[in-house]
């Protein structure tokens, strides 16, 4: 064991005898490591991005959007199939679809909103309470929409917080004043938290108000939905919850499930493929550090094949001294990995570093695999790119070496 | 003052003693033939050379370049391998033996002296001398006093921790005989070692193989130089591959006593 560390030692004071090529080629390692914990990073900061996106459309949702007409491009006789009142009750009824939450209507509609001279274009969807909790959207100040408001139909709205913003001058509260939503005046009574922008849509430019008022006030008597927006229970048994919805649907339309004219949107599967598709770019950003590495190698590889050549007499002197094969093959090998091992290390603290800024609009996030990889990596790095030079240090004959100049 | 005091005739010296009979010979060289090809030419180094080294022995291996005494001293030194002949060091057969018992030899039987003195930059005195026997696999304390008693020996107590760069010639070439006799060889092998050496120097040097010699040790010196040879109890001559002259001698008393070598390391003026 003394003996393992008097070759460390002695390694590090071999790799100290030249300090600028030693840091050269450490940086190689270093930049390797470094860029495979950045890009890994990245791409599991995508994939989170993606995956944040997704959940912010709710919380174990399926959509189910309705046709709005007949199913007529199946070529069988099905008239009226829509979403309507008794969709959405035989839905919520327990028995019929044990795997479901809730249910909401939903009715979207694009209106301008007007506070005197300000006015502010935004989504006005119609639903129920039940919508901002599967959504994901939760009321910071004031109160959400009631089942008493859909109820009595009552012109009340919680409004997103762009809308407030673009509405309301900054320090002004807008809970309980009137806006116009189109020609109709509607009270504010709930300001909803910031969601944030995913992607290309602003989930905080909207107004959630009671479905009825929105039939009543915006797009006119109407039997049926554009969409349901559906809870499951849990993620796990979305795909329970989604064939109940399917069965349900097919059964009060008199048809078969395969032919029902609705197009399911299943929020496990979207994250599924999301996910999968992230996974092969942070995969494919892998591969590319991982390249990088490798080059870092061959610079280990060819250092240590040029410090060989420089020592051939002190390897000389060694051999001609008792040293045996294996002892000059190990103090050679303890040194490239000490180089690359060392590359390492600042190589992981540098890409620990860089990864706390945002790259591209990415905020990368360290995935906890990628320091210990790379760190094995730089370690199995030194150990085969140090093996055959240090292989052909140990080979090298005394006699040779000792009248090598 | 050791060295006037009758020292001379301490050492075993009588050319008529059929020396090979009184104890088994440290080296035994018989029909030493060692060939190379060289351009498609066989070249023979040495042919047919015999050679007998009892315990004791200062020998010195003279000729000049081309003779064949490197090609002899690394034969010897176990570093080559002869293309035929028998050689056995220390009672041990030399041929048949592979790369690692070949260095285990050279680690324990042998201890090397180069010309170029082949210290190891970057290491301190102690551990240049501590090497070897570490390969051996003596312990760090142990090898670590063994190695502080050599230094004091050839005079470089006060030196342990200098590097190499840090050291005369001469004081290098005494921390290469610290680290020869550091593991207790049966044979020291010096090649040319008063080669890079000024005058001053090489007569401590060779003061200090005298020493060597009184106590007891073996040593095979490779030299063309005739008055370093003088301080040998045998002559060997080579010339071109063969031994052409073999003879016991008187050695001559050095002009420094090994005191002096102790004392004068800082007055040391060789340059390398």
């Amino acid at each position: 064991m003394s003996n393992m560390f008097s070759n460390l030692i002695m390694a590090v004071r071999g790799i100290g005898s030249n300090w600028l090529r030693t840091l050269l080629t450490m940086l190689g390692v270093l930049i390797g490591v470094a860029s495979v914990i950045v890009l890994l990073a990245i791409g599991t900061g995508t994939s989170r991005s993606i995956e944040n996106s997704i959940q912010a459309l709710g919380s174990n949702t399926l959509t189910v959007f309705g046709s709005g007409g007949s199913g007529a491009s199946t070529g069988t006789q099905i008239r009226n199939t829509n979403l309507n009142s008794a969709s959405v009750s035989l839905i919520s009824n327990a028995n019929n679809a044990p795997d479901v939450q809730s249910v909401s209507p939903v009715i979207t509609t694009s209106v301008t909103a007007t506070n005197g001279s300000s006015t502010y274009t935004t989504s006005v969807i119609g639903s129920t309470p039940s919508y901002l909790v599967a959504s994901n959207y939760t009321v910071s100040a004031g109160r959400s929409i009631s089942t008493a408001d859909v109820t009595s139909h009552s012109q009340v709205i919680d409004i997103g917080a762009s809308v407030a913003s673009g509405l309301f001058p900054v320090g002004s509260n807008p809970l309980g004043q009137q806006i116009e939503l189109g020609s109709a005046r509607f009270t504010i009574v709930g300001l909803l938290a910031s969601k944030g922008s995913t992607g290309l849509t602003n989930a905080d430019a909207v107004v959630i108000a009671p479905y009825t008022a929105v039939q009543d006030q915006l797009t006119g008597e109407s039997q049926s939905f554009s969409e349901l927006l559906i809870q499951g229970k849990s993620a796990a048994t979305l795909s329970l919850a989604q064939s109940e919805v399917q069965s349900i649907l097919a059964a009060q339309n008199d048809t078969t499930v395969a032919a029902l004219p609705f197009n399911v949107l299943n929020q496990a599967s979207l994250i599924t493929t999301a996910t999968s598709s992230s996974k092969t770019f942070t995969a494919l950003l892998g591969w590319v550090a991982a390249v990088s590495l490798l080059v870092g190698a061959i610079g280990v590889m060819n250092i240590m094949l040029v410090t060989v050549t420089e020592r051939t007499r002190e390897i000389g002197i060694r051999k001609a001294i008792g040293a045996r094969k294996s002892v000059v093959l190990t103090q050679f090998l303890i040194e490239s990995t000490v180089i690359s091992f060392m590359g390492g290390v600042l190589g992981a603290v540098a890409g620990i570093v860089v990864s706390r800024f945002t790259i591209a609009g990415v905020k990368p996030v360290l995935a906890s695999y990628s320091i210990p990889l790379a760190l094995g990596v730089a370690l199995s790095v030194g150990i085969v790119a140090g093996f055959y030079p240090a292989y052909r240090a140990a080979s090298l004959r005394p006699i040779d070496a000792l009248r090598y100049e | 003052m050791i060295l006037t005091r009758g020292g001379a005739s301490r050492v075993a010296f009588d050319p008529g003693a059929p020396a090979s009979l009184v104890e088994a010979p440290i080296i035994a060289l018989s029909n030493i033939v060692k060939s190379y090809m060289m351009g498609g030419v066989e070249v023979l180094a040495t042919r047919s050379v015999s050679l007998t080294v009892v315990r004791g022995e200062f020998v010195a291996v003279m000729g000049a370049s081309g003779s064949g005494k490197s090609t002899l001293m690394n034969i010897i030194g176990c570093l080559d391998i002869p293309t035929s002949g028998h050689y056995s060091l220390d009672g041990v057969n030399i041929r048949n033996l592979d790369d690692q018992a070949l260095s285990r030899i050279r680690n324990t039987k042998i201890g090397f002296v180069f010309q170029g003195f082949n210290l190891i930059p970057r290491m301190s005195a102690l551990q240049n001398v501590e090497l070897p026997m570490a390969y051996a696999g003596v312990k760090p304390k142990e090898r670590r006093e063994r190695a502080i008693v050599a230094l004091r020996l050839v005079g470089l107590g006060s030196r342990l921790e200098h590097f190499s760069n840090e050291l005369s010639g001469g004081q290098q070439q005494r921390v290469s005989i610290a680290r020869a006799i550091s593991t207790n060889p049966a044979l020291i092998l010096a090649d040319e070692p008063t080669g890079n050496l000024d005058s001053r120097s090489s007569n401590e040097l060779m003061a200090l193989f005298t020493d060597l010699h009184r106590h007891g040790r073996t040593i095979v010196m490779i030299t063309h130089e005739n008055d370093i040879a003088e301080y040998a109890s045998r002559v060997v001559e080579l010339r071109d591959g063969s031994v052409i002259r073999d003879q016991r001698q008187r050695p001559r008393l050095p002009s420094v006593s090994s005191n002096t070598v102790t004392s004068s390391q800082d007055g040391d003026g060789s340059e390398v």
